[in-house]
């Protein structure tokens, strides 16, 4: 398919998904459903404050859009560097499981997998920054 | 895998950037080819020997280096 078709249809996915938060956001809010959420009065606020955000990066990625090689080593190198974050999610719910036999970890489910978001986008990046350079 | 890319690009006079345009891939992978870092796939090995003026891919890559 056109490169450029593939890139609209992304776009719109993107403008489309941002939209359905802020839309469930404002929907959570008059309703009024959940209390405090992630620093946020409300879950509805957080979805509308993450709504928001995809929306600005969405945008500024169309404004300042500037074409990107991904060559062939790049795709290598990408696919090496998810295999160490798989490798190092296992690693790490082997240690939480461990840890939290020894003492309880009691921790909000939803701080808990935004810090695992967070873990998983970081330990990506370094190890795919590293891989690149020796590859 | 060992080549000839840094002798034969010379010998055409052009950069590693230059090639890297032509080949549509980075200067950084150009860089790990000329080191022998990194093993392209045939359709950017063959896209390279073209682009050095050569007419096999044996002219470009020591294909004998390959343990089989």
């Amino acid at each position: 398919m056109n490169e450029k078709i593939v890139n609209k249809k992304n776009l719109i996915w993107k403008y489309n998904f941002a939209f359905i938060l802020i839309f469930l956001g404002i929907i959570f809010s008059y309703l009024k459903l959940g209390t405090e959420f992630l620093g946020f009065s409300s879950v509805g606020l957080w979805l509308i404050y993450v709504g928001f955000i995809m929306l600005i990066v969405v945008t500024l990625r169309l404004i300042y859009n500037k074409k990107r090689i991904v060559d062939e080593r790049m795709q290598f190198v990408s696919t090496k560097a998810a295999r160490i974050t798989f490798i190092g999610i296992i690693m790490f719910s082997f240690i939480i499981m461990i840890i939290d036999g020894i003492k309880s970890i009691d921790i909000a489910y939803s701080y808990f997998m935004s810090y695992l978001i967070c873990g998983i986008v970081l330990l990506y990046l370094v190890s795919y920054k590293i891989l690149l350079r020796f590859n | 895998m060992k080549n000839r890319i840094a002798d034969l690009r010379k010998k055409i006079n052009i950069t590693q950037q230059e090639l890297a345009e032509r080949v549509n891939v980075t200067r950084q992978t150009i860089i790990s080819l000329e080191f022998g870092r990194y093993n392209p796939s045939l359709e950017l090995a063959y896209k390279i020997t073209k682009t050095l003026k050569q007419k096999y891919l044996k002219d470009v890559f020591d294909l004998k280096s390959i343990k089989i």
